[in-house]
This record gives C-alpha cells, structure tokens and sequence, in this order.
C-alpha cells in the first residue's frame, strides 16, 4: 500500500477507502447523545463558537445556506429563521443516524418550512455549480478524507461573492493552554465518552483527530490553494477553536 | 488578544476590534440578551415596540475593547458582537460611562459618552427604557411555579419589592436634598442656590448693561462724526490752514 493510498484515522493510518467507513462508525455510535456530549465535553462554549459562526455568515432573508455535516442542526435552525420564507437551508451529513437525529430535532422544533435534509459526501456535493450564498461546515472538515477535494467542492457550489465558514477545532496558541488541553483531551474526554454512551473509542478517535488536523495557518493556505479569497481566521477560545471564513471570487 | 488572521495581499480585515477572546465576548453579548429578553417576557409592551425596531443601534465600549450591536425582533431584542451591514447610531464610552447614562439619559453633554448617527434610533431605545414596565407579580409566579403558596406568595411579595423600590427611591431623592442643604448652610463650603441664581441674575444684568451702554458709546459716536457743527468745523479749519 503507497503513501498515496492511506490517510489517517486518528494517530492510525488506515486505507483511503476505510476512513470513511471508519468515521461513520464512531457517528452511529455517538448520535443519540451527540449534543449531550458536546454539552458536556465543551462545558456549552460550543453553542457560543457557533452563534459566532452564525453572525460571521451574515446570512440575510432570501438567501441559501448549505450546511454540511450539520449533525443534529444546531446551525440549520439558527439560518432557517434568517433565511426566512424566500430562503432556503439544506442540512446535510453524510452520516444516516447524525441526519435524522437533525431532521427529528428540527422537526420537533416547528421548522419544516424551509429547511431540506441531504445525505451528502462534502468531497462529492450534489448540487448545481453556483447555487449556494453561504455553505458551512462545523466539526465536520477534520473527518473528510480528501480536505482539499472537497474544499473544492464546495467552492464549486457557491455563488460568486459566496462565504464558505469551517468551524474546527485547531492549535492553542497557548503552551499551558495546550497542555491542560492534551491532558483534558486524552484522558477526561474517553472517560466521559465511556460514561455517557458507553464509547471511549468514538472519543478518543476524536482526541486524535483534532491533533492531525492543520492548524490554522494550514488550512487558511488550503483555502487559498482551493480558490478562495480574502481567507481569514478567528480564534475562539486561546485557539482550541478556530473559524475560518474564505469568499469565492 | 483576539486573534483574526486575513490572508496576505487579500485586503481582508475583519470588523471585529475587541481584544477580548472571541468566547467571552459571545458569552457577554449571550447574557446581556438573556437578562433583556428576560425581562422583556413580562412586559410585552416593550417587547412589542421593540419588535418594530429595524434599525442597528452599536455600543462601542472602550475598555475593554468591544463593540455590541442591538437589534430589534420578534421574540425581544438580539445582541450580536459582529454585524457587516451599515448601522444606524452608534454610541461609545466607558463601561461606567454608558451605565451611567442608562440610569439617567437625560443628556450626552459631559457624559463622556459619544453618540453618531441618528438620535431618533437612541430616543426610540430611550422610550423604550423609561417606560419599562414588568410584571413582577407574573415573573414571581412562574418561577415559584403554579400552586397555593405561590398564589399567595408572588403578590406579597411584589408588594414588597416595590414598596422597597419606592422606598429606595424616596431615600435617594431625601439624601440628595441632605447633601443640597448640608454642604452651603451647614459647611459653608458652597454658596446656596438662591444665592447662585441671584449671582448669575446679577451677572446677567451686568453683561446687559455693558451692551447697552456699548451700543449708546457708538450711537454717539456715529451721531458726532455725522453732526454738521463738526462738520462746519472741520471746513473752517481747513480754509484757515489754507490761508
């Protein structure tokens, strides 16, 4: 097996056409109580990445908002309301159980107006070049395979003058930050997991994965390597976190 | 430090000017709403006006450096910490500043806050402030919960938060007078009130006075220069220098 061949999957390097095979395992396994877990591993701090997220897009009545490996909708039900009748939202995952666990929470939720659910590929999005005014992408890009294909991907299905937002985890910025984060990471985060949904693997598989996706700089240069411009990034929380906001030309 | 990168040559720059992190500044922005929407749950006249609010109304605070942009809608008000669009006013000041101008927005001179844009926006937030009314008795029931007790408990004491409102208030307006009285009678350190306004009236009187008398010096003046005596004057001592 090449180089060329293999990815990683957490610290493992495994078969290109395993990963996502792999990926989608550990999301069936935590679905039912993802928000639970974010809830928990992030102390609700995520709820105030993504309401940042959701100011970032500037997403306006009339628009359309692609949200890609949008889990259980926490972002998808912010737009729906900015959108409004005139707009449109697409919550999608490629993950079957993350979908109609989103789907079955908006729906509860009263939204069924304006938002359509897609089980989608980022790599491979099923849409018309040009169709989309913004397209987000939370805690999802650092599962792609092929970050590059998709970042490309998208950039195809936005409109010219269209914002692509990726919201990920990232680099602390601080050496002791970092430290305490390792710490918190690898041994509270599969304790919680093993607790919660009887799963430590799903989450050390996470702990694994955030520290082999690129920093910061790295990305914002896959950004601009993929097309887009006045790439810029935010982070939240001394770096833990970062958003990314790139406009196709 | 917030930290916002732009990639080189782009001429990217975010609109963000906080040198909070950016989780602090959403957490800020998040229960600011949250006290507002709060409140505005029990007082759905005000919640309503502010519904009709279309317009941004940005708080610019100094230190620490943030800015938060106010916008009206139908379940209460939005506090956002990043806007793109134009905005309509846009006020700036101290954290103390701007608290102290919420408690008396009478007037921005010597405020030490700053206002641009429209003042209509600010007066309509005013209004809206002023005439800020909440149910106590209602937000007490829903959160002792619907039972005996609470039935016979929120009244009571809604009576008793706003007797000591009244109270607070009465107490206030009673030191203020004390301090008034206190500091020219008993201290002597300040002149009295009657004895500041008879000064001011007698400076008044004065710089009147002074006009008057400014514009009589130079009616007379002009009266003289124009008066035939002088003229006949001045040409008999000319035709005496000629000869």
């Amino acid at each position: 097996m090449t180089k060329q061949d293999t990815t990683h999957f957490g610290f493992e390097e495994v078969a290109t056409d395993e990963k996502a095979h792999r990926v989608a395992d550990v999301f069936h396994s935590v679905a039912s109580k993802y928000d639970l877990m974010n809830d928990l591993m992030s102390g609700g701090v995520h709820r105030l990445w993504k309401r940042f997220t959701i100011e970032l897009s500037a997403v306006r009545p009339g628009h359309k908002v692609l949200d890609i490996a949008g889990g259980t909708g926490d972002l998808a039900y912010k737009f729906s309301k900015l959108v409004g009748d005139e707009g449109q939202v697409i919550l999608s995952d490629i993950n079957s159980s993350m979908l109609n666990v989103g789907r079955d929470r908006l729906i509860d939720r009263g939204v069924n107006q304006n938002v359509q659910y897609v089980q989608l590929d980022a790599q491979h999005i099923p849409f018309d070049d040009n169709s989309f005014d913004c397209v987000t992408i939370a805690f999802g890009l650092r599962n792609v395979t092929d970050k590059d294909l998709a970042l490309r991907s998208i950039l195809r299905v936005l409109k010219p003058g269209g914002r692509l937002l990726v919201l990920e985890f990232s680099k602390p910025k601080n050496k002791l930050l970092e430290k305490i984060y390792d710490e918190y990471s690898f041994r509270l985060l599969p304790f919680m997991g093993k607790l919660i949904t009887d799963d430590a693997d799903s989450y050390r598989y996470l702990a694994e994965s955030i520290r082999m996706h690129p920093d910061q700089k790295t990305l914002q240069g896959m950004m601009d390597e993929a097309g887009f411009t006045n790439t810029e990034y935010h982070n939240m929380t001394g770096g833990i976190v970062a958003l990314h906001k790139g406009i196709k030309p | 430090m917030s930290a916002t990168k732009s990639s080189a040559g782009a001429g990217s720059e975010s609109c963000l000017d906080t040198g909070l992190d950016i989780s602090i500044v959403q957490a800020i922005a998040v229960s600011i709403e949250s006290i507002i929407n709060t409140a505005l749950q029990y007082d759905p006249s005000s919640k309503q006006k502010i519904a009709q609010i279309n317009d941004i109304l940005a708080i610019r605070i100094t230190a620490p450096s943030m800015t938060l942009y106010f916008h009206g809608q139908d379940d209460g008000v939005a506090v956002l910490s990043y806007y793109e669009d134009s905005i309509s006013t846009q006020l700036s000041g101290s954290v103390l500043a701007l608290v102290s101008l919420l408690k008396q927005p009478t007037s921005l001179t010597n405020s030490g806050v700053q206002l641009s844009g429209s003042v209509a926006l600010l007066q309509q937030w005013q209004t809206i402030v002023e005439t800020l009314d909440i149910d106590w008795e209602d937000a007490l029931g829903q959160l002792f919960g619907n039972n005996v007790v609470s039935d016979t408990f929120a009244p009571l004491a809604t009576g008793y938060l706003k007797q000591s409102a009244q109270w607070a208030h009465q107490q206030q307006q009673e030191h203020q007078r004390l301090i008034a009285e206190y500091l020219p009678e008993e201290l002597n350190v300040v002149p009295s009130k009657p004895e500041v306004e008879d000064f001011i009236q007698q400076v008044g009187d004065v710089r009147s006075h002074t006009d008057r008398l400014t514009a009589r010096i130079q009616l007379l003046k002009k009266q003289l220069t124009e008066s035939p005596l002088l003229k006949s004057k001045q040409h008999s001592s000319q035709d005496e220098n000629k000869k």
